[in-house]
């Protein structure tokens, strides 16, 4: 078990009232397996994605990375050396190149990265489907699906076990989504990382190992 | 990718934006630095000018006192004058370097022409004491050791011819040259004792001063080179007063009052008996050099006890303040322009900065979402305003001294015409040839390692609490505040 969500709860204070956006949730995961989380909007998948990643911390309950409570490994240490984000708006750093991008983690991680880092990055975006020309361009001169897939890239660029992916084809086309989908795949099967993908689509979800649906704060795994 | 990499990229991959800054910064920069190097000059020339004006002090009326006195008070108040000894009991104080005390007398001649800095003076054939015979006891002559006069040719007295009074005398080279007079000759100058008792002047006893040139001085003062100097008519006065000034023995001086006084003796019957009984008291007037200028209050605390009820104690520094208005007005507003430029500063470049890390809220969300250290990312944006800022600052360095140099010149200019009258000092033996001219001259806006350092560390400490405080209230956030 990579990752598990141990009565996770996350609530809204109105007044008295607690809006709970997450009640009591539970699930594990597991390297080698493409995961989804299931739900429609405003269903907390967001909320429940942010807790997985330490983006955000919830008011009861535990996230536990390889048994590890994340919070007694550090939120910071955690992103930065266990986890890989991909945000549905990419979130690349504009006046930065695409290949510049992807270098960014390599130098905040603690994990151990090549010393010819350039040419890592290179590959990593070769690999995902960024040729070098494009992968000297400034992120925001690439298409969104290009953006996406240096957004990727930078996820895998620590070497880490697991990716979270928070509506990644929310802005992409049908064509381009289905290529996301199949990287995360590949990722999955191929390269034994855990990916764990936020969505509301059921195309989507459909090509996961596993499908977990969020419903008013209840989440509910797929047999 | 560190933080210093991505810092520094970010400075010249945004450029339009680092432009703007390194202007806002220029600008502060220019305020900051003219008002720091009008500081540092303003309290730097009062270092240089008591060191000019020097250490010297004397003894006299306290005429403060005497205003306020009542009659009675002022019938019962000792009039006994300074005296030989206990000028000599303060000379001895420690804290004099050396020191002299003179008397002096005025005499006319019809042997040689006073100097009257090229003007045409018609004096008639009536007398004219236009020679201000001074006495003195110091050989060297304390006005050449203290930079009021320079010996150009010849040389100064000797012990013997001080203690003897010897006839000899140290003239001015412009008076030298009006006459044609040169070191060895002699000439002769005039005294002449008058009665006025019947309503008329009347000439009862004369006689001459023959003197022998031993040594020519000439004036020092930055002031007499200044042709555009605007209290020239002053300064001539003073200029013509001390060129016309014989230096002689005080024994020469008091031979020369010795005859006056019997003059008078000789045609009052009443006064002749008044002055038998009485004690002569001769009339110095004393001058002590001091070692520091530090020593003086000292120097004064010690002497005052000593001193006849009536005197006061008179140091040269006093008069700093006078001399120096136009420099202390600029001071203090420097002062104001320097904390005012700080905190409009902080806000400006607060804002500006503030208004530039809201267009990057997200890409420091970016950074945080990475498990970048907040710390970092601090770091990060610090160094891309720093980058900017020495620019900025080290080219405002230059402009605002430069900037300084010049508003202040304007400004003392101006302040000088509106109060020139206040600066002369002139008093008793206290001469002080600096004029405010020379204050201004000694004013100098100019770069040192100590205002270089305090402008840097001014301005980077500015320019660091503008870009801290809006940069905390951005890294605080929670990324997922900042990103979903």
């Amino acid at each position: 078990m990579i990752l598990e969500a141990k009565n996770l709860n996350y609530y809204y204070q109105d007044g008295e009232n607690r809006r709970y956006i997450l009640r009591d949730t539970n699930a594990s995961f597991e390297k080698g397996k493409f995961y989804t989380i299931l739900g429609h909007s405003g269903s907390g998948k967001t909320t429940f994605m942010a807790l997985l990643s330490a983006l955000d911390e919830p008011h009861s309950g535990n996230v536990l990375f390889h048994g590890q409570d994340i919070k007694q490994i550090g939120y910071e240490k955690y992103r930065r050396n266990n986890v890989g984000i991909i945000f549905q708006s990419y979130n690349l750093v504009p006046s930065f190149t695409a290949v510049e991008n992807v270098l960014v983690p390599m130098s905040i991680t603690e994990n151990e990265i090549p010393k010819d880092r350039k040419n890592v990055a290179y590959n990593l975006l070769d690999y995902i489907g960024i040729v070098k020309t494009k992968a000297d361009r400034f992120v925001n001169k690439l298409s969104g699906g290009e953006q996406q897939r240096v957004a990727i890239a930078r996820a895998l660029a620590t070497n880490v076990e697991l990716i979270l992916a928070d509506e990644p084809t929310g802005n992409l086309d049908e064509e381009m989504e289905q290529e996301i989908i199949d990287i995360f795949t590949k990722l999955a099967h191929e390269h034994q990382k855990c990916v764990i993908v936020v969505t509301h689509s059921n195309e989507i979800a459909q090509q996961s190992d596993q499908i977990y649906t969020l419903k008013k704060g209840v989440l509910t795994k797929h047999e | 990718m560190n933080f210093i990499k991505r810092g520094a990229l970010n400075v010249t991959r945004r450029i339009g934006k680092s432009f703007i800054l390194l202007f806002i910064i220029f600008i502060l920069g220019n305020v900051i630095a003219g008002a720091i190097s009008i500081q540092q000059a303003t309290s730097n020339v009062e270092r240089t000018i008591k060191e000019r004006i020097g250490t010297a002090a004397t003894l006299e009326i306290d005429y403060q006192k005497l205003d306020s006195m009542s009659e009675q008070e002022m019938m019962e108040v000792d009039w006994t004058p300074i005296g030989r000894d206990l000028i000599r009991q303060i000379g001895e104080l420690s804290y004099v370097k050396y020191y002299d005390y003179s008397s002096s007398t005025w005499l006319g001649s019809d042997d040689i022409q006073s100097y009257e800095g090229g003007m045409e003076v018609h004096y008639g054939d009536s007398y004219n004491p236009r020679f201000q015979l001074k006495g003195i006891n110091y050989a060297r002559v304390l006005d050449f050791e203290e930079g009021r006069g320079q010996l150009v040719d010849g040389r100064v007295f000797t012990d013997d011819e001080i203690e003897n009074g010897a006839s000899v005398a140290i003239i001015s080279k412009k008076l030298a040259e009006e006459n044609n007079l040169h070191v060895g000759d002699t000439f002769a100058l005039t005294n002449k004792v008058f009665d006025y008792s019947a309503g008329e002047e009347e000439e009862i006893a004369s006689r001459d001063v023959v003197l022998e040139i031993i040594g020519l001085f000439e004036p020092q003062s930055v002031a007499e080179n200044d042709g555009e100097n605007s209290d020239r008519g002053m300064w001539d006065w003073m200029d013509i007063e001390y060129q016309n000034t014989v230096y002689v023995s005080n024994q020469v001086v008091r031979e020369e009052n010795q005859f006056h006084m019997e003059a008078y003796m000789a045609i009052d019957e009443e006064y002749a008996q008044m002055i038998e009984n009485e004690e002569i008291h001769e009339h110095f007037s004393p001058i002590f050099i001091l070692h520091s200028t530090d020593v003086a209050e000292a120097f004064a605390e010690e002497a005052m006890p000593l001193i006849p009820q009536l005197y006061t104690v008179r140091n040269v520094s006093d008069h700093f303040d006078n001399i120096a208005g136009p420099i202390k007005s600029m001071a203090t507003l420097s002062g104001y322009v320097l904390i005012v430029s700080i905190v409009a500063s902080v806000l400006i470049i607060g804002l500006v900065v503030l208004l530039f890390l809201r267009d990057r809220k997200r890409e420091l969300g970016i950074y945080l979402s990475l498990g970048e250290r907040r710390s970092r990312v601090v770091g990060q944006v610090l160094l891309e305003v720093m980058i900017v800022a020495i620019i900025g600052i080290t080219l405002s360095l230059f402009t605002g001294n430069l900037l300084a140099s010049g508003v202040s010149d304007t400004m003392m200019k101006s302040d000088t015409n509106q109060q020139y009258q206040d600066y002369y000092f002139y008093g008793g033996e206290l001469h002080s040839n600096l004029t405010t001219d020379d204050v201004i001259e000694s004013y100098q806006v100019h770069l040192n390692a100590t205002y270089i350092m305090m402008f840097l560390v001014i301005g980077l400490l500015t320019i660091l609490v503008s870009t801290v405080i809006p940069l905390i209230y951005i890294v605080r956030l929670n990324p997922k505040k900042i990103l979903m």
